[in-house]
């Protein structure tokens, strides 16, 4: 730690990617203005004040970027060595979060820890540790995992431990975005392909089986397909949230003019806000929020690639998972808001109303920057 | 130390573009790309390519057509003088899915609504289901302003018209009253709803899916204000009726009373008044039995008082002049097992024509009408319009009842003869009065104000009418059957009638109905005032005993609002002497 300070004063060159923290921050503003945008309606009718989500929504981007900055301070090595004990607190969180009295039950879901005023949702934290660990244990047990079965159904076993878990809460949405995120982590990193294919096939039975046992899954599942049947009830959500795209055309019908968001849309302000955000700003706005995304990716890409290059695996990994990570919550949100998925309760990262969402999505960009910094040291 | 440890452990000893894996990472890549090309087409397919269908699906959610309530014109009086006024109120709604009161909220709206905390927690309870049910109807504005202030989600205010009757009971029965939505439901109200409701207006909004308006897309249709209908009848003549009546059906603890004052000359009734009566500016039961206008709707034997056009058929004839000897003894006839007695069982002996009216004899108006053809006083009652709706329009107005026999009985044309057999409304009785004051010119009668007096079609000679009208004054002199219907300062023409009530079982022995019908001043008719009061229960039931003075006080006072110059000198002396 003192070395990187000392390292700091002597080089004035900018030492973090211009371009990422562009979109990073871009992204986050955006957001908070569509936040401001699409909850002012509920915020009236349920507090009396327009502005209860969004003054709520700048307390967390000021508690994650407090967060942030601390992170920026931690070399990424500890999190290799740490990895270990974060990742048995989280699974102690997950099985605590589903004790009745101590996890909090909103909308059927048990997801919530909180203290007084404050909830933290522990899948959130899981999806964040889980790719630390992933990390951590591809650099320790790479080889392994490479040749030997035994050496990738290890992590496999943890992440079905981890998948129940959040099965259990139940958060469908986290699990997928989480396994998603370690297999193609686990791709990356060289697995062989017979016994990912198996494992594939194996969590696609899984989640399939899954699906069809739930009945309420199932015709969520299958609503999304056309919503217009049941446009009053299982397709409601959704009918209203493809209306918003409809609405909003080429250029959208004006930030603060949506309609939708006016009771017509649940959840408007949270799982829903790419939605409102196309109706207001239209085709337009929609794209650069994509390119947007696409930019902060391609940077990660790009700063996951020389970690990697110059030997910091552990680094690199953290970068491809966080990358991936992102990536797919951004195509499955989107698609849920645009009818190409089924419908699913995923934040869009940076943007939607959520305080866990936005702190570790904050900590995992910090840590990116982090990793760039300590690249962009050793490059010198 | 240790971090150098860590990165000797994970420095790969072999060629780096080996471990690095391109292809793998190159595959993702593609994979993230591809995802967010499918987005984007997607994104197009719905902005662009399914716009259309997307935009009327939205539409038809959000999109409503209002509607904007249109001013219900005013019921004047003949003068101006407002009877019916719609004020600008608002109405209550809660959609008990978003209500949402605090503790002090509740407080408050209870004690502005006259609920109890618990009546409105229940109230709210027991329509939690709906979206959509009123609290309160036309409230006050001022008071509708107070609960908008407390900004309760959930409520909301509506405009609204109220109609309010500044006369209150006295012309309850004849206006009649609206619903909460401003549409007429019995009397003129119902009668003239087209005219003075005015066509509603249609606007275009969005609304949120909780009912607010978010913005106007367009009137479609302006609201256009109801016309302003003008009634015949006097204010203050209507008034005056209206207290007189009440006053004599409270004192003689009578079932009900009607009377009608109507303009001779032109038709237009200047007062018409029914009682029991009702407040139209309370809230309504739906069957309450004095929302009858009943001078249209009940329908009594005139009995004695068409006596009048008896004569008027036998002075048509040419075989009678008002001086010819008439024999009434012994005072009884039989027909068959039937018997007909004078009034009292008297025997009145030779009586000229007048002294049959002036005495009111059954038996020399019966003698009158067998002696001549028997289609003849038919035809009198038909012409002056007994058994036929007037032209007024009122709902649920009865014709009353006169049947035309091919074959006379001698018996049916005795009782048709003095009265019974036949039924009338008071405004039939007061429309054939009107005949004999205009000289037998008829006219059809108005509630409305005219312009200019409608032309008259000539029905019954003039000489008679004025020689009936005449013998009629003989009535209110002492000796005839209502001296009380006299008036100081004008010649007063008039008879009274006394009928019994028709019971399940006939002719009921205790209850009766008494009337007047009086034309002044006779020297120039302007006024025809008919009272009738129904089943008097305390005094007397004799129509020159219970209804004349009535007529007395209405006539004398509405002659006075009219500034009619008095005709009779103090000392007597008949008009036509």
């Amino acid at each position: 730690m003192r070395a990187t300070i000392s390292e700091t004063k002597v080089i004035p060159a900018v030492l973090f990617d211009r371009w990422f923290l562009f979109a990073a921050l871009a992204l986050l503003f955006l957001g908070l203005i569509m936040v401001a945008s699409a909850s002012i309606g509920i915020s009236e009718r349920g507090y009396g004040t327009p502005f209860h989500y969004i003054i709520r929504q700048i307390c967390y981007v000021g508690l994650g970027g407090f967060c942030s900055f601390i992170i920026l301070r931690i070399h990424s090595d500890y999190w290799q060595r740490y990895g270990g004990y974060l990742m048995l607190l989280t699974l102690l969180l997950l099985v605590i979060v589903l004790i009745p009295g101590l996890g909090r039950e909103i909308n059927g879901s048990r997801r919530w820890l909180g203290i007084g005023p404050l909830g933290f949702q522990i899948s959130e934290l899981a999806k964040f540790t889980v790719i630390i660990y992933l990390a951590g244990y591809l650099v320790r047990r790479g080889d392994e995992v490479r040749s030997q079965v035994v050496g990738f159904l290890k992590p496999m076993l943890l992440l079905g431990i981890v998948s129940c878990l959040l099965l259990l809460e139940p958060d469908f949405g986290a699990t997928a975005v989480m396994m998603m995120t370690a297999l193609l982590v686990l791709f990356i990193a060289g697995v062989p392909l017979r016994h990912y294919l198996a494992l594939i096939c194996v969590v696609g039975a899984g989640m399939g089986g899954l699906a069809v046992s739930s009945p309420y899954r199932l015709a969520r599942l299958t609503s999304f397909l056309n919503p217009w049947v049941q446009q009053y009830a299982s397709g409601y959500q959704l009918t209203q949230s493809l209306i918003a795209f409809g609405r909003g055309g080429w250029l959208g019908v004006g930030l603060g003019n949506s309609v939708q968001k006016l009771f017509y849309l649940p959840e408007a302000h949270t799982d829903f806000l790419f939605a409102v955000l196309a109706e207001e700003l239209g085709l337009i706005g929609e794209a650069v929020v994509v390119g947007l995304f696409a930019l902060l990716i391609t940077r990660i890409f790009m700063i996951a690639r020389r970690a990697h290059r110059l030997g910091k695996d552990f680094a690199a990994y953290l970068g491809y998972g966080f990358g991936i990570w992102i990536g797919l919550q951004v195509f499955i949100n989107i698609g849920v808001n645009s009818g190409m998925l089924p419908t699913k309760g995923l934040t869009l990262p940076l943007m939607s109303y959520g305080g866990s969402s936005l702190l570790v999505m904050l900590m995992a960009l910090a840590m990116i920057l982090r990793i760039d910094y300590e690249c962009r040291l050793e490059e010198r | 130390m240790k971090f150098h440890d860590l990165k000797n452990r994970t420095a790969k000893p072999t060629g780096k573009s080996e471990s690095l894996y391109t292809f793998r990472f190159i595959l993702v890549c593609l994979f993230l790309i591809l995802c967010a090309a499918g987005l984007l087409l997607r994104m197009v397919d719905l902005n662009v390519i399914q716009r259309k269908f997307l935009l009327k699906e939205g539409n038809a959610r959000a999109i409503r057509v209002m509607k904007l309530p249109a001013y219900r014109g005013m019921v004047l009086d003949r003068n101006g003088v407002p009877l019916a006024i719609s004020t600008p109120v608002k109405s209550i709604w809660v959609n008990p899915h978003l209500f949402k009161a605090k503790s002090w909220q509740w407080q408050h709206l209870a004690k502005y609504l006259h609920y109890s905390e618990a009546q409105l927690k229940q109230l709210i309870h027991e329509n939690h289901k709906r979206y959509f049910f009123y609290l309160k109807r036309n409230l006050d504005p001022s008071l509708a302003a107070k609960i908008k202030a407390l900004s309760i989600p959930g409520l909301f205010l509506q405009k609204d018209y109220k109609r309010f009757y500044p006369q209150g009971s006295s012309l309850a029965a004849i206006i009649g009253f609206t619903n909460v939505d401003d549409q007429g439901q019995s009397g003129l109200e119902l009668a003239y709803n087209k005219w003075l409701r005015g066509i509603s207006g249609k606007e275009r909004v969005v609304r949120d899916r909780i009912g607010n308006v978010i913005a106007r897309l367009g009137i479609l249709r302006k609201p256009q204000p109801g016309h302003n209908l003008q009634l015949s009848i006097d204010y203050r003549i209507q008034y005056l009726a209206f207290h007189s009546l009440k006053q004599e059906v409270d004192h003689s603890k009578a079932k009900s009373g009607t009377i009608i004052v109507l303009n001779s000359q032109t038709g237009e009734i200047l007062a018409m008044a029914s009682y029991p009566s009702y407040n139209p500016n309370l809230l309504h039961k739906s069957d309450d039995p004095n929302y009858r206008n009943r001078t249209v709707t009940d329908v009594f034997e005139p009995g004695s008082t068409v006596k009048a056009f008896t004569v008027v058929n036998a002075l048509d004839s040419g075989k009678y002049t008002p001086t010819t000897k008439v024999n009434t003894n012994p005072g009884w006839l039989r027909f068959g097992k039937d018997y007909i007695h004078d009034s009292g069982h008297v025997n009145n002996g030779i009586l000229t024509v007048r002294g049959i009216l002036q005495k009111s004899s059954n038996i020399g108006v019966t003698k009158l009408t067998l002696s001549l053809p028997p289609d003849s006083l038919w035809q009198v009652f038909h012409k002056v319009g007994f058994g036929r709706l007037s032209s007024i329009g009122f709902p649920g107005e009865s014709p009353g009842v006169l049947i035309h026999h091919r074959i006379w009985r001698p018996v049916t044309l005795a009782t048709l003869s003095y009265g019974y057999g036949l039924s009338t409304t008071t405004l039939q009785l007061a429309h054939a009065y009107m005949v004999l004051a205009e000289d037998g010119i008829w006219r059809p009668v108005s509630l409305l104000k005219l312009n200019h007096i409608p032309e008259g079609k000539r029905i019954l000679h003039k000489h008679v009418c004025s020689e009936v009208l005449n013998m009629l004054e003989s009535v209110v002199e002492r000796g005839g059957t209502a001296p009380r219907a006299s008036i100081p300062g004008y010649w007063v023409a008039g008879k009274t009638g006394t009928v019994r009530m028709v019971g399940p079982h006939g002719y009921e022995l205790n209850h009766h109905i008494g009337t007047f019908v009086g034309v002044a001043p006779v020297t120039r008719p302007r006024l025809v005032v008919v009272v009738e009061i129904r089943d008097p229960r305390k005094g007397s039931y004799y129509g020159g005993l219970v209804a004349a003075p009535v007529f007395a006080k209405v006539m004398a006072g509405a002659l006075r609002i009219l500034n009619v110059a008095p005709d009779r000198p103090r000392k007597t002396g008949g008009p036509h002497a």
